[in-house]
């Protein structure tokens, strides 16, 4: 086990960049504009892309006329689902769990229509006006069905039917537990009870998704430009739907503008694009627009959570029983199925708590609408919502401090690794300590004294607690999404040496947005003993990097920066054979000092890593005997389990008294997730995940009317914060070393975003005590808070 | 979200523009910012025949006093006015509101004819239009016309200029000298249009009300002039009691529509709020 050791040193006496805080070099490209999106590629014959997309939510397409479109000058074919079926497999979201019902995604609609704005036919033309003209001459006939849009309607007998195939809309149904819970709250002191509901809400990247396909009837080679998290994945994908080898399939995802999961999936308009132009043997670019973005992009975390907490009379959790039932959408999203969103939710719903007796029910179930996806926290902001609102209701009730009550819980620092009531296991977090240095950074008890004076003026002061604990890096022992078929346990980085002396470094990781180009650099320099201008990071595509999947779920920096750390002491133990063979000492005693690697305690005997390399490369004349050429290394790792990250936000907030409007006042973040490669990227992650978070919880909401018709179908409509709106954050850093993890490492890109709803929601509620109101619904817009205010009033 | 074809002039005069218009028969659009009208050919929800860009017409873009009003110019940019001494010294409540409408972009290229010929109910320079109870002036074929903003308001996106016309100027009474005023506006986010705004102008001798006005952005499908609520002050003068009346008045005034954005009872709530926070603040810097 010395190779996971936790933080081990590589022997160099260059700046540690592992923990500083390095500016992130690809900032430079992103901010002149020379960043390489998929709409900066216009290869020669391009043809532009465009969807007509159903009108109806629910609706049985009778015929298809295109005649009138494939007259108008500049088109260049049209694309039904029946086509599509001609040349690729339907999408097929497998799973080895019964409890996932397995269903088909067609690129191209297939039969009928399950939601509005369903990529129906596809044109490509000589630009995208043309190709939106074109759009608007064919004529689709419909035979509208009855639409269900209400979840729990859905469920009902008499409720129309999404998928025939599956014979109901319950697409998935799962149970965790742990002891006997029914007993355990009929004993309790106090149980609290709450439905819970929290809407539909779509991440909106800066970049809306977007590919461009080229074929080469030449080589039979199928090279995909997408805005993707994941090209490892689709490469793999792509391969079987379009029944190509995957070595003659090439996809690339460079520069991405944002991602937050929802780019993590296997989307219509990526195959439909790569059947458009094999069949046409000319490049075909589809770049979606906000329109599309907002219609057709996966949702997230709709979901009504009814749960029960028992305390006993000290406050201490007996008991917790939930049933989470999610509005999946439409159709079940590859590779992660609809099981994604409800099955994280009940298995994170225990929280950084000791649980003793738990059942959590969980149901997907179909409607009308966009399909539900991955998003930044996925499951875990509605999970923590719950479990933080449960933890405050009991602590109200108690007349406990809701700081105590959670002291009271935690599973405590000595009984590291817990298995939590749904099996997963947390090797060693700082539960206790983040709490403590929250209100330490917040200065807790003044905060309490204000609130007290503000009461007492009649405003309506709050202050919000969440502490939430999550799981990233996850490796081979259990997949990211349940019963999911494909394997997403390991990563892969290759480092090699030019003669030179330089470093290029390959991931199967794809970036987007995270900074990965520098903090695997950060690695990667440490590891093999070069400045970081030596090292260049290439990830996101699959011709020239090792075998990987791509960047989601909290990965990236704990499985391929393991790599990296694997790799580079390949590469290291290399040189320092290399170095002792030139220098004429036992490598033993080959020390790295001011950019040289020299004789231990003969510093003037030393050389440069420029003529390691390039003795590297010469061959066998200046290599020991024996050994291979070359300076390179391809390593995998896999972390196994994964890794606990956890953090508590504590949200000051106003509600002012007329307009209903909350106003956050601070916001305070403690988080650990280990040893920080670069505390920079750590905070920013912090900065964006909770401004997504605090839209989650004030301001966005994708809403549909009753007809399953998009409601907030602009940015005007689906509120997104602006930097007004986002608070100052203070940001503190705990670093409990991952004992698991090579290098220490955990994820954090989530974090904010599972963290602030609940702080927020908590920080709402608690200004509101006067009034007796809870919150059970986010967002927690004005006109809601309205509604609950003037109903409190009317109770009195 | 790219527009139908669509024919496309650029005159360099009034003239020219008003030729162009008339060929089409109220098939064609004025362009001017394009802050609205880009938008809205971008979704294929407007598909005219044609474009008028005013851009080119140089002379179409002043702030001039004359007669007791500022006259702008039709494509007098939302920037110049937020920065014109003329402006700040003549007319503090065009001011104030232009800091409320959308950001530096849109405001750079925004106009205040387009933003009051686009008759956005929510927007704020209709609501100051009716609030000092300005006018504009149409040009059509048959000539020119003076429309008071009463006049000028339909409904949603709606005005009474004829298809051929093109306004062409804006009107604006000077304040007069030690009037209070103040707009009041809730947005969901920053630089979005209005749940709810509130323009309002008080002028007072002592504790007497000589004169007020109040105009509403986002209560309903145009600007309201809350005069009930306005007689209420002009009759009782400015203090608490009176303030209080007048914003209950005020939401007794409005039948404000609902959206996913808010309900129509929080927009009459809302209504009463900020009544009574501009007219506030309207009191608090009226002098006289």
């Amino acid at each position: 086990m010395t190779e996971h050791r936790a933080g081990a040193t590589a022997p160099t006496a260059l700046p540690r960049l592992v923990g500083a805080r390095v500016a992130r070099r690809e900032d430079g490209r992103f901010l002149t504009g020379q960043g390489s999106y998929v709409d900066d590629h216009r290869p020669a014959r391009l043809l532009y892309a465009a969807f007509l997309r159903s009108p109806h939510a629910h609706a049985r397409v009778v015929s298809i006329a295109a005649s009138a479109a494939l007259t108008l000058p500049g088109v260049a074919a049209v694309l039904t689902g029946e086509d599509v079926a001609r040349s690729a497999k339907p999408v097929r979201a497998a799973s080895k769990t019964p409890a996932v019902k397995v269903t088909s995604f067609p690129p191209l609609a297939l039969g009928k229509v399950r939601h509005v704005g369903e990529a129906v036919v596809m044109v490509a033309a000589e630009s995208r006006y043309v190709a939106e003209d074109a759009v608007e001459r064919i004529l689709v006939e419909y035979e509208p069905i009855p639409v269900v849009t209400d979840m729990e309607q859905a469920l009902r007998p008499e409720s129309p039917l999404l998928h025939d195939e599956a014979g109901t809309n319950l697409l998935v149904s799962r149970e965790f537990g742990r002891g006997d819970v029914d007993e355990a709250l009929a004993g309790a002191a106090l149980v609290v009870r709450e439905r819970f509901r929290f809407h539909r809400h779509t991440p909106v990247c800066m970049e809306n998704r977007g590919c461009l396909a080229e074929y080469a009837t030449g080589s039979g080679t199928l090279t995909l430009r997408s805005s993707a998290q994941c090209p490892g994945l689709v490469r793999d994908v792509l391969s079987d739907l379009l029944d190509m080898p995957e070595h003659r399939i090439r996809v690339i995802a460079a520069d991405v503008g944002g991602g937050f999961g929802a780019k993590a999936s296997l989307y219509p308009e990526e195959i439909a694009t790569c059947v458009m132009a094999r069949r046409l043997g000319r490049p075909v670019k589809w770049i979606g627009d906000r329109r599309e973005d907002l219609l057709a992009t996966t949702h997230a975390w709709d979901e009504i959570v009814e749960a029960e907490l028992g305390v006993d009379r000290d406050g201490a959790i007996v008991g917790l029983r939930a049933q989470v039932t999610a509005d999946v959408g439409a159709y079940s999203i590859y590779p992660w199925t609809a099981a994604i969103e409800p099955v994280q939710t009940i298995s994170f719903l225990p929280g950084p708590y000791r649980v003793p007796t738990y059942r959590g029910r969980t149901r997907g179930v179909a409607t009308c609408k966009a399909p539900l996806g991955p998003y930044r926290g996925v499951g875990r902001p509605p999970a923590v919502f719950v479990i933080e609102g449960l933890m405050d209701r009991a602590a109200r009730q108690l007349g406990m401090d809701p700081t105590e009550i959670r002291l009271r819980n935690f599973v405590r620092d000595e009984e590291f690794p817990y298995k939590s009531p749904s099996g997963i296991v947390w090797d060693r977090a700082s539960f206790t300590a983040s709490l403590l240095r929250a209100c330490e950074a917040l200065d807790y008890a003044a905060v309490r004294a204000e609130q007290s004076r503000a009461r007492a003026e009649g405003r309506w002061l709050g202050v919000g607690v969440a502490s939430y604990v999550e799981l990233t890096g996850i490796g081979s022992a259990i997949p990211v999404s349940p019963g999911m078929p494909i394997a997403t346990g390991t990563e892969a980085a290759t480092i090699r040496f030019d003669p030179a002396g330089k470093v290029t470094a390959v991931f199967g990781i794809a970036s987007h947005g995270q900074g990965l180009e520098t903090t695997l650099a950060q690695i990667v320099a440490d590891e093999v003993g070069v400045p970081i201008d030596d090292v260049r990071v290439i990830h996101g595509d699959t011709e020239v990097s090792p075998y990987g999947t791509g960047t989601y779920a909290s990965r990236s920096l704990v499985l391929a920066g393991g790599a990296a750390i694997l790799a580079g002491r390949a590469v290291r133990e290399k040189m320092l054979v290399i170095a002792g063979h030139l220098l004429e000492a036992d490598p033993a005693d080959v020390v790295m000092t001011d950019g040289r690697w020299a004789v231990r305690g003969m510093l003037d005997r030393s050389v440069a890593v420029r003529e390691i390399a390039r003795a590297a490369y010469t061959g066998a004349r200046r290599l020991p005997t024996g050994l291979e050429p070359g300076l390179e290394a391809t390593r995998f790792y896999d972390p196994y389990y994964g890794t606990a990250s956890n953090a508590t936000h504590v949200a000051v907030v106003e509600v002012d008294r007329e307009t209903c409007e909350v106003k956050p006042l601070r916001y305070v973040v403690v988080e650990d997730c280990g040893r920080m490669v670069n505390p920079l990227i750590v905070d920013g992650q912090v900065h964006g995940g909770v401004a997504q978070g605090l839209g989650a919880a004030l301001l966005e909401e994708v809403v549909y009317d009753d007809q399953g018709q998009l409601l907030s179908g602009t940015l005007m409509d689906y509120v997104v914060p602006s930097a007004c709106e986002v608070p100052w954050m203070e940001v503190h850093h705990l670093e409990t070393p991952s004992p698991v993890a090579l290098g220490g490492f955990r994820g954090m890109g989530e974090g904010g975003t599972i963290g602030a709803p609940a702080a927020i929601a908590n920080a709402v509620a608690d200004a509101l005590v006067p009034l007796g109101i809870e919150i059970a619904e986010l967002p927690v817009t004005p006109d809601r808070l309205f509604r609950l205010i003037e109903r409190a009033r009317a109770r009195g | 979200m790219k527009p139908p074809k669509f024919e496309y002039h650029a005159p360099k005069s009034l003239e020219e523009a008003l030729e162009a218009l008339g060929r089409y028969g109220g098939d064609a659009k004025v362009l001017a910012g394009g802050q609205s009208l880009m938008p809205l050919l971008n979704f294929r929800l407007a598909r005219p025949t044609a474009l008028v860009d005013l851009n080119r017409i140089g002379s179409l873009a002043y702030i001039r006093e004359h007669n007791g009003q500022i006259r702008f110019g039709a494509m007098t940019r939302q920037r110049t006015i937020e920065f014109s001494p003329v402006v700040a010294q003549r007319l503090p409540l065009l001011k104030e509101a232009t800091h409320w409408v959308g950001h530096l972009p849109i405001r750079t290229r925004g106009t205040i004819g387009g933003s009051i010929a686009h008759a956005d109910p929510s927007a704020e320079y209709p609501a100051v239009l009716a609030a000092l109870e300005g006018e504009v002036v149409a040009r059509g074929a048959r000539g020119e016309r003076v429309i008071r903003a009463g006049d000028l308001f339909q409904t949603y996106l709606t005005t009474s200029l004829a298809p051929d016309e093109i306004l062409t100027e804006v009107r604006l009474p000077v304040m007069p000298a030690g009037a209070g005023y103040a707009l009041e506006e809730f947005a969901r986010r920053h630089g979005d249009f209005a749940i709810i705004g509130i323009a309002a102008v008080v002028v007072r001798e002592g504790p007497r009300c000589t004169m007020a006005r109040l105009a509403t952005a986002g209560a309903g499908p145009v600007p309201v002039r809350l005069r009930a609520a306005e007689q209420i002050l002009e009759r009782e003068g400015l203090g608490e009691a009176a303030i209080e009346a007048a914003a209950r008045r005020a939401t007794e005034l409005v039948t404000p529509d609902a959206d996913i954005h808010a309900s129509a009872d929080y927009r009459r709530h809302l209504t009463g709020v900020l009544t009574k926070r501009a007219l506030t603040r309207a009191i608090g810097v009226a002098r006289g």
